[in-house]
């Protein structure tokens, strides 16, 4: 250490400089990000029956009241719920799968079929959700739930391969084979070599999936019937069609569950290790 | 072959889901359209007016400033993510890093149209900044103020995005490689720009071209914010297909955007490479 | 159409207030099972206002699907799943009923299926080329130019006073699927020229977007209800239901009897739908919603004036009620065929002549 001191210290007002802007950087950000949350809280307290100038004069909790009382919000619900977790389901095999096929380097065009997965990414949704209704009308699809299944499949399989793939780039190819090697057969090797370190891509992807699927409107609102609305589509549909704070009651009462949520993994899993550790544990710990 | 057999079943969905969906539409963008009718009319042949019809300064400046405010969203969120993602993996106390990834995560999974809603709020015409804004000399209603906003629904959706694609990145990283350069008298700035930004260049590049291709594709964001004034293709897309039933214009616009967003992708991925 | 709105004088009465406390009638009187029925109908009071009619009958129960946006978002839907139809009746206005009158998609009426029909002005029923009935009207309302008294900065009285710079980013002007562009009508009539003549209101309309006065272009009524409500913009044109939401709880000068900026009056009413098993349950519902008491209560909550000539208009109509002579310097009734036919031509042009000024 005593040969570095010197210069340590001529970086040092410079590092006091870049750290302390980039602080004050991240303060601003956190507010960014948290004071629409802030705004939300209020919108949904808000007793008037019209959108008018923050604050509001008076609160009530009509919004919430509505949440429980109208009769769209719990079917729609559940439909979002299952077109969501269906998503999560196939992206999880069908989605890993492909991803670790892409990565193994044994299939041609391998680059290729990647692209492919990945561009459902850069066409707009509501590209991919008006032709789905096009495709599934001629085929005589006229299901609304296995049109949005599909649909929400198409948008997040990207997010949950591209995921996948990210953990997987990452690992030694040498460690799949030494398993091989070791007298572990594909599965085997997949087991307990490759799972193990694509498990937070699966769940980051898991996570991507369910996210989207539950925010999605652009395709689903191509692809809804009257039997099976997702919630998403429900709520701009009554936003545009009159005047409705619901779904910033809603949107609180989904922070709280959230926060719920991720208390919770915190408690049991620790969120570090829900998203993995990485292979370097923080300098804090290291020091 | 058992690679061939794991990713039949995502190769079946991606096609049925959406390769053959963009080949109608691609076909249909070539179709005759009618005014006053729904759609394309059958039995009139093939034309290339749908394409010929987008060659307006109007269209062109929709598309570049749907790419101009896409690229301004993708840098300003990525620049902001790398330090924060910096920041949680290491210099935060654990509990600290635990709430920041948690936040972080509970932003992913709040409905964006939810945040756009009370962003349009936030910082809408007659929101809480009306006083500073106007003190500033800025109209809250002018054009120049409304493209920032969409900007800011942009950043806001893709950063919680951007930051936890970078968090593992930056978990990766040998922070021993970084300490021996610290003790080799290198202040941390240049410890930074000269060996974690190059170790984490793919990580970045990467988050940049998501915040990108979500950014260039929003629809509901500049539907809110826009206020009409602020459009993006998907914005004019969706007018087509839905508001005035031009279903052959909508897919010729489609197959422009998406032939856009391909070489700009392509582009960047080379760029970087 | 004009003619038929004075004689039927949308003048005022209390008397029709006393028939909507009547009878909460509801299901009870079922005899045999209600016939379920899907209705399109646009949010707010006028899906209100039809579900208290329903309620007030018992031969069909409803299930109601809300527009989004203008009446023709719901096009492209029935388009894709045809020949398969989800919905009974559509409700929609002269715009949207003329696409699907051109797609043949809606039943004829035949009048002796709605008797009340022949308390309607026969004139402006919409028929297709052949002469037939294809939509019951139920309602007639209007568009027209107004403002926020207590926050416009400018009194406005002609289309002059928009290009006011004390009016900067305050007025919410109509989005391209709106209102037929009638509001690109009215600027053509004030620089002399017509539905027919439209180079002097799309030279206006520019001269609009480049003048900075247009806060917010609201692409639903909602979109202009929050302008006006939350005080973003103070000036706009738009149709009864908007204006009626926001002078709900502020105050609005409405220029309906303004002979610099006319007023254009709209019907809105129900389209049947083809290949649908219920046809009779569907004519039976329309029959009873345009009888005189339901049309007032119509009315009342939808706040459009009511079309049957038995059925007098509720107080707070009465801006739209004309005197003798007035309908004619008030009022301003387009070629609609040319107005539908340009309709493509006019949302090309707002794209690439208005869009890129805004």
């Amino acid at each position: 250490m005593s040969i570095g001191s010197n210069t340590v210290m001529r970086g040092a007002w410079q590092d006091r400089l870049a750290g302390g802007l980039i602080w004050a950087l991240l303060g601003v950000t956190l507010v960014f990000l948290l004071l629409p949350l802030v705004v939300a809280v209020v919108m949904s307290l808000d007793s008037r029956p019209f959108l008018g100038q923050l604050p509001p004069p008076s609160l009530s909790l009509q919004w919430y009241a509505k949440v429980f009382t109208s009769d769209y919000i719990g079917p729609s619900f559940a439909t979002s719920l299952v077109v969501a977790l269906v998503a999560v389901a196939l992206n999880a095999t069908a989605g890993t799968a492909a991803a670790v096929a892409i990565t193994s380097g044994r299939l041609p065009g391998s680059r290729l079929l990647a692209q492919l997965f990945l561009s459902p990414l850069v066409v707009p949704a509501v590209v991919i959700g008006f032709g789905l209704l096009l495709v599934l009308a001629r085929l005589g699809i006229t299901s609304g739930i296995g049109r949005l299944m599909l649909g929400h499949i198409v948008i997040t399989l990207p997010y949950a391969i591209r995921a996948c793939m990210a953990s997987l780039v990452g690992q030694d190819r040498r460690l799949t084979e030494a398993a091989a090697i070791l007298g572990a057969n594909e599965w085997q090797a997949f087991r307990s070599v490759t799972l193990p370190l694509i498990r937070t891509g699966i769940i980051t992807g898991a996570i991507f999936t369910l996210a989207i699927s539950l925010d999605d409107v652009a395709v689903s609102m191509f692809l809804v019937d009257r039997q099976n609305i997702t919630l998403p589509v429900a709520l701009v549909t009554h936003m545009r069609a009159a005047f409705d704070l619901t779904i910033a009651a809603i949107a609180v009462m989904a922070m709280v569950f959230t926060a719920f949520v991720v208390l919770i993994l915190d408690v049991t899993l620790g969120i570090d290790r829900v998203i993995g550790q990485g292979l370097y544990r923080s300098e804090k710990e290291n020091s | 072959m058992g690679a061939l057999w794991l990713i039949l079943p995502g190769l079946t969905l991606i096609c049925a889901g959406f390769a053959a969906p963009l080949a109608l539409l691609a076909r249909q963008s070539l179709d005759v359209f009618v005014p006053g009718r729904i759609g394309a009319v059958e039995g009139m042949g093939l034309t290339g007016e749908n394409y010929r019809q987008l060659l307006t300064p109007a269209f062109l400046g929709l598309v570049w400033q749907t790419l101009w405010l896409g690229i301004a969203t993708a840098t300003v969120a990525t620049a902001i993510a790398m330090p924060m993602a910096w920041a949680i993996v290491r210099r935060l106390s654990p509990r600290l890093r635990s709430l920041m990834l948690g936040l972080t995560f509970a932003l992913v999974f709040l409905s964006v149209l939810v945040k756009i809603y009370a962003i349009s709020m936030t910082f809408g015409a007659v929101g809480p900044f009306r006083p500073v804004l106007l003190a500033l000399g800025i109209n809250p209603n002018g054009r120049g103020y409304i493209e920032f906003v969409v900007a800011a629904g942009l950043v806001h959706a893709a950063l919680p995005v951007a930051v936890l694609s970078l968090v593992g990145a930056v978990q990766n990283l040998d922070p021993r490689l970084l300490d021996a350069a610290g003790c080799l008298g290198a202040p941390r700035w240049r410890v930074h720009l000269d060996i974690t930004l190059p170790m984490v260049r793919p990580a970045l590049v990467s988050a940049w071209l998501i915040a990108l291709t979500y950014a260039i594709s929003a629809f509901v964001i500049p539907l809110v914010l826009g206020r009409g004034r602020v459009n993006f293709v998907s914005n004019m897309i969706y007018t087509r297909f839905s508001e005035i039933a031009n279903y052959p214009s909508g897919a010729a616009i489609s197959v422009v955007m998406l032939a856009l967003s391909l070489i700009t992708i392509l582009l960047v991925a080379r760029a970087a490479r | 159409m004009s003619e038929d709105l004075t004689r039927r004088s949308l003048l005022a009465s209390a008397g029709v207030a006393g028939l909507l406390t009547a009878m909460p009638l509801g299901r009870a009187f079922a005899q045999s099972g209600p016939v379920p029925l899907v209705a399109v109908e646009w949010g707010g009071e006028i899906v209100d206002a039809m579900k208290q009619i329903a309620a007030r009958q018992a031969d069909a129960t409803f299930d109601w699907v809300l527009h989004q946006g203008g009446a023709a978002a719901i096009l492209p839907q029935i388009k894709a799943a045809w020949p398969e139809v989800a919905y009974d009746y559509v409700a929609g206005w002269e715009g949207s009923f003329n696409s699907m009158i051109a797609e043949d998609w809606l039943e004829t009426i035949d009048p002796a299926d709605v008797p009340n029909l022949a308390d309607l002005p026969q004139n402006i029923l919409l028929r297709d080329a052949a002469g037939n009935i294809k939509a019951v009207p139920r309602a007639v309302g209007g568009m027209y130019f107004g403002y926020r008294s207590d926050i416009s900065p400018v009194s406005v009285a002609s289309v002059d006073d928009l290009f006011s710079p004390d009016l900067r980013g305050q007025i919410c002007w109509p989005g391209p699927t709106q209102s037929m562009m009638l509001q690109i009508v009215a600027l053509a009539l004030h620089a002399g020229g017509s539905e027919k003549d439209m180079d002097p209101g799309w030279k206006l309309m520019a001269d609009l977007a480049k003048s900075g006065n247009i806060g917010r272009v609201a692409g639903t009524d909602v979109d202009f209800t929050n302008s006006l409500t939350s005080g973003e913009t103070s000036v706009g044109f738009f149709a009864e239901p908007g204006w009626a939401a926001v002078a709900a709880h502020f105050p609005v000068s409405r220029l309906t009897k303004s002979a610099a900026m006319k007023t254009f009056m709209y019907q809105s009413g129900f389209g049947v739908m083809k290949n649908r098993p219920n046809k009779a349950a569907v004519l039976k519902f329309i029959d009873f919603a345009i009888s005189p008491e339901m049309s007032a209560l119509y009315a009342d909550v939808a706040g459009e004036a009511p079309l049957n000539i038995r059925t007098k208009a509720p107080e707070k109509l009465a801006h739209l009620a004309y005197g003798p002579g007035e309908f004619e310097q008030f009022v301003y009734v387009p070629d609609y065929g040319v107005v539908l036919a340009e309709q493509d031509n006019w949302a090309r042009r707002w794209e690439e002549e208005i869009a890129p000024l805004l």
